[in-house]
């Protein structure tokens, strides 16, 4: 099980993304709604940049200490009477998981949305236990579940990509009756759900931070149900990546102020929960307690570039902001990990040969570095994956590859770049046609080329499948002949 | 890892005063040596940009040196991965930019200049070129940040009756820090109406290599960029970046939907119809200097 | 079946876990002590520091009314008539109450509240029903507890569970009221949260659950559309005691 959501090549992906009208409506729509809240959240907090300073100074401080900090929260866990298991990947996490959901003879469990459970697969291998039932709780991943586990695109609204009427269908198979009004669409999932969770014996929950110096774990949610996840069944499974963690309930504060407002422009959402545990004199709570920390790839990052990616908090708010998660959504992906976050993510932990195209599927604005609240440089990293491919592993043999190899060259040698300023009129004049009146003013005063020949490498049709190109200026006639003459005409004037 | 994109202009911000009190008066008195930096997509496709650019200079009194081994800052091979294939010509063009001893090194694109700044960290374990790299990294300047911000002028003296708006561009924008210099002088051009841009943050598309690598996704963001633009009804498309202003122009021109529009670089408006004795700067005027990030990043 | 389970709390996981990312990492283990984390700013203390109760009781008003919260503020001589207004508005048929001990409700001048209330049933939290007090909280109408601290930055009641008081108290009634005298409003989550750190460490606080609860539950997982109340309550309403 890897976190790849489809088997379908990238360019099919892309394609089918491109003609999903209704996707890329909602995916903008989300967008900008975001845009006003998150700013606003933001703003009203004072002093953003200096928020994310502290911010990315506490990610970075617990990076370089990990293991003095896992050590710490599990001695604490175990202190409190939990158990600590720690997985170096998807595989031990989720078998884990599985003999001890035997083990507890558990017949209900219910779970709240985590991302590492979905990136370790574990839904589907509790499912092959007989007779055990198993819940999504949280209402866009109940969606996803009850859709034949349709994957998410969104790390923080999974079902962006789901319309209300499409919503409406899959609840009319539980036997919802209603119409497609959200809020009674949500109050049938709730009744529906409200059933299950009293039944329920064993609870699975991800963690947005794990507190080192009381071991605690911090969840941080809107809908309520991870609260009841963490309440009502007798075995609390928390299952966390290992880099979440934080030293003590301070900077778990800090990071759920930033957390909130990049996530979902709130102030702090509906429940923000420290809990472990439960103490011998409470009624509700788990009575066993148990952690499983994950690796599965992320202590790759350690001690390379691309380190700072272990700084993330999986706020989304990259996605939010990213010009090509607008217009391809998750599933152009194909990774539960999409967006910025994903294409620095999905090749270290799915493989470069699955996601190799990813980090070119973005124009390294650095809108993701820009809102990141972490600070964690994605453009950079992004592009970094990018050397990686071609520089390391040597991953394009195509004709692309040869010819930015020979821009290489040109771009280092005066005399080659002179002979292209040369050449560039006479190759292309041919290819260029007269301007119409109707035509964009000023930008094709030597004529417009808007097709080339077939033979004409991938990438110059890259530009000119899609837009119109300028015929070069003539060569006596550039700007580097225009500055010799000029300057003489300069120096008699000033003589 | 570099986490300094914003310092150098922050600086610039929290000692604007110094600038406008002391160093830009001091600096008008004075010669300015001022190379230019054209960029290759001027120098290939472009040269009118390049023209403006240099008379914009000269007017305010600089004297303009031309480099004639610069290329390229790198980004097209550098950008698409090829960090070794490209240390040859992040040499050459930071020697050729740094063998004339100018005060300042000037381009008219945010992105090229903040790649330029880049060097300072490529080169970080390299003693001779990190040296050159920090010099280049001081001296260099994006235009319309070098006239607000180095010359403290407020107004070029430029003439444009029309209505425009205006594309900003993301390296600008996000790796240089720089998001106010080119609305404030755009905003005394006379005559010239400016109009909001609807989603102004949303990359055009270009992305460089990217336009033509993923043809597909830089179509859908032009797309929405060109419509964003064509609703704005405004006569005059102006950028600080001419690549942006070749693709979303070359964008509406391959739609041929009956749309008319006029693609202007900045220095070709701060250049149109001047009248020097328009000219104004900053320290003689109550204007206060606007900070580089405006109201913040968010 | 593998070993696994058996391995949980082993020294070994532990050990083979942390040295191997130690070694990934190529920095030591056990640096702590000698490199503590040391904040670069204060922002978490200094933002909406400096405030009188006043100002604070307004700035929470208003961040609380804007995340759905119905905000009272009363004298605790009005308290009772308050709570029985929230029971007939809400059309609350059975009631769950905290049971804390008669000095807590005579503090809030509840101490005769109670006899005669209009309600049937009225379930108590009480430890010794153990798990029977979660199917009476999913079987009451309404709950009516009372908050640690209110924040006044976000509008957020902060609760840790207690014997009296238990985790799904506060989530699986239909409609909640929170109780808050005017003198625990905080500025923001941070003092808050110094409060618990060291309450938890000097041993007076004994929980394993601290709720952030920051009006009523919500979801904008269909379109986008925000949706009040999906797994916990539908609506929630916060009482501030002036006199408190």
């Amino acid at each position: 099980m890897g976190i790849a959501t489809s088997d379908k090549p990238f360019n099919e992906r892309i394609t089918e993304a491109e003609a999903d009208k209704f996707m890329r409506a909602s995916v903008a729509k989300a967008q900008d709604a975001q845009f006003q809240k998150r700013t606003e959240a933001r703003r009203q907090l004072g002093n953003w940049e200096g928020w994310r300073d502290l911010s990315a100074e506490i990610r970075q401080h617990v990076l370089k200490h990990l293991p003095d900090y896992l050590e710490e929260f599990s001695d604490n866990v175990q202190k409190n009477g939990g158990h600590v298991f720690f997985a170096k990947d998807g595989d031990e996490a989720s078998t884990f998981i599985k003999e001890l959901a035997i083990k507890k003879k558990a017949q209900h469990i219910v779970k709240s949305k985590s991302m590492v459970t979905t990136e370790i697969g574990l839904d589907k291998d509790l499912l092959t236990i007989p007779g055990v039932s198993l819940m999504e709780t949280d209402l866009a991943e109940f969606i996803l579940q009850e859709d034949n586990w349709d994957e998410p695109t969104h790390i923080v609204f999974p079902t962006l990509h789901k319309n209300r009427n499409q919503i409406q269908k899959v609840f009319e198979k539980l036997g919802y009756d209603g119409d497609n009004d959200p809020e009674h669409m949500a109050r049938f999932v709730r009744h529906y759900l409200r059933n299950y969770f009293m039944k329920a014996d064993f609870g699975i929950t991800g963690c947005n931070f794990a507190i080192a110096n009381n071991g605690m774990i911090n969840l941080v949610t809107n809908e309520g149900n991870a609260d009841l996840t963490m309440a009502i069944p007798k075995t609390q499974v928390v299952v966390m990546g290992m880099e979440r963690i934080v030293p003590s309930l301070k900077e778990a504060e800090t990071l759920d102020n930033v957390l909130c407002r990049s996530a979902v422009g709130q102030k702090l959402t509906s429940y923000c929960t420290f809990s472990k545990g439960k103490e011998a004199n409470e009624a509700d709570g788990p009575d066993d307690f148990y952690v499983v920390i994950v690796d599965n790839g992320r202590s790759e990052m350690l001690n390379t570039d691309f380190e700072p990616m272990l700084q993330c908090i999986r706020c989304g708010s990259c996605l939010n902001v990213c010009p090509v998660y607008r217009q391809v959504g998750g599933k152009g992906y194909g990774s539960i990990y999409p967006g910025p976050m994903g294409a620095v993510l999905s090749p270290i932990l799915g493989g470069y040969q699955e996601f190799k195209e990813l980090p070119y599927a973005c124009s390294l604005c650095a809108a993701c570095t820009e809102t990141c609240p972490v600070k964690i440089p994605l453009h950079d990293l992004i592009r970094h994956h990018r050397y990686v491919e071609m520089d390391q592993l040597h991953l394009d043999h195509s004709m692309s590859n040869t010819l930015l190899k020979a821009v290489g060259k040109g771009t280092s040698s005066p005399v080659l770049f002179n002979d292209a300023m040369r050449f560039a009129h006479i190759a292309l004049e041919p290819f260029g046609k007269k301007t119409t009146p109707e035509d964009v003013k000023n930008l094709y005063p030597e004529g417009k080329i808007n097709h080339l020949p077939a033979v004409a490498p991938k990438l110059a049709q890259g530009w000119v499948n899609v837009r119109d190109l300028a015929v070069p200026p003539k060569y006596h006639q550039n700007f580097r002949h225009w500055y010799r003459h000029h300057e003489e005409e300069e120096g008699q004037k000033n003589d | 890892m570099r986490y300094t994109y914003y310092d150098k202009h922050l600086l610039i911000f929290i000692g604007f005063d110094y600038f406008k009190e002391a160093k830009c008066i001091q600096l008008m008195h004075t010669y300015m040596k001022v190379c230019i930096f054209s960029t290759c997509i001027v120098d290939l496709l472009y040269p009118d940009v390049g023209k403006a650019t240099v008379e914009l200079l000269q007017r305010f009194g600089c004297e303009t040196f031309f480099p004639n081994k610069q290329i390229c800052c790198g980004q097209p091979t550098y950008n698409s991965g090829y960090d070794k294939e490209t240390m040859a010509t992040f040499k050459n063009q930071l020697d050729a930019l740094l063998s004339i001893d100018a005060d300042y090194i000037v381009g008219p694109t945010g992105s090229c200049v903040a790649m330029l700044h880049e060097y300072k960290d490529i080169f970080k374990d390299d003693p001779e070129y990190a040296k050159k790299a920090q010099v280049l990294y001081d001296k260099s300047f994006e235009l319309t940040q070098f006239i607000y911000r180095v010359l403290g002028i407020l107004d070029c003296g430029a003439e444009l009756d029309d209505t425009a708006t205006f594309h900003r561009s993301c390296h600008m924008t996000r790796l240089l820090g720089e998001r106010t210099a080119p609305i404030v002088l755009l905003e005394h051009v006379k005559g010239l109406q400016l109009i909001p841009l609807h989603n102004i943050q949303l990359c055009c598309g270009f992305g460089g290599t990217f336009s033509v690598k993923e043809p597909l996704i830089s179509e859908a963001m032009v797309d929405d960029k060109a419509d964003n633009v064509l609703k704005t009804k405004a006569h005059v498309l102006i950028a600080c970046e001419q690549t942006c202003l070749m693709n979303i122009g070359g964008r509406i021109n391959r739609r041929h939907d009956g749309s008319h529009i006029k693609i202007m670089h900045i220095a070709e408006v701060l250049n149109h119809n001047v009248d020097p004795s328009r000219i104004t700067y900053v320290k003689d005027t109550d204007h206060v200097m606007v900070p580089a990030n405006g109201n913040g990043v968010f | 079946m593998t070993d696994y389970l058996k391995d949980a709390n082993t020294k070994q996981n532990q050990e083979d876990f942390l040295n191997r990312i130690a070694k990934a990492a190529d920095r030591p283990r056990h640096t702590l002590k000698d490199d503590p984390f040391v904040p670069v700013n204060d922002l978490p203390e200094k933002t909406l520091s400096g405030k009188s109760q006043d100002e604070l009781l307004e700035i929470a008003k208003k961040n609380s009314e804007e995340v759905h919260v119905d905000f009272r503020i009363v004298k605790s001589a009005e308290l009772g008539h308050t709570l029985n207004d929230f029971i007939q508005e809400k059309d609350i048929k059975s009631l769950m109450l905290p049971s804390f001990d008669e000095k807590k409700w005579q503090d809030y001048s509840l101490g005769n509240w109670q006899d005669n209330l209009r309600v049937d049933p009225v379930y108590y939290w009480e430890e010794e029903l153990g798990r029977q007090n979660i199917v009476n909280a999913n079987n009451s109408d309404g709950a009516i507890g009372f908050a640690d601290f209110l924040l006044a930055e976000s509008g957020t009641i902060t609760i840790a569970t207690y014997p009296e008081q238990g985790r799904t108290f506060h989530f699986l009634p239909t409609h909640y009221l929170a109780i808050i005298p005017k003198s625990k409003i905080l500025p923001r989550s941070r003092q808050a949260m110094d409060y618990y750190q060291k309450a938890i460490q000097d041993g007076t606080l004994k929980t394993s659950n601290i709720n952030f609860i920051t009006g009523p539950s919500n979801s904008g997982d269909i379109e986008m559309v925000l949706i009040v109340g999906v797994h916990g309550p539908l609506d929630m309403e916060y009482v501030v005691v002036e006199d408190m």
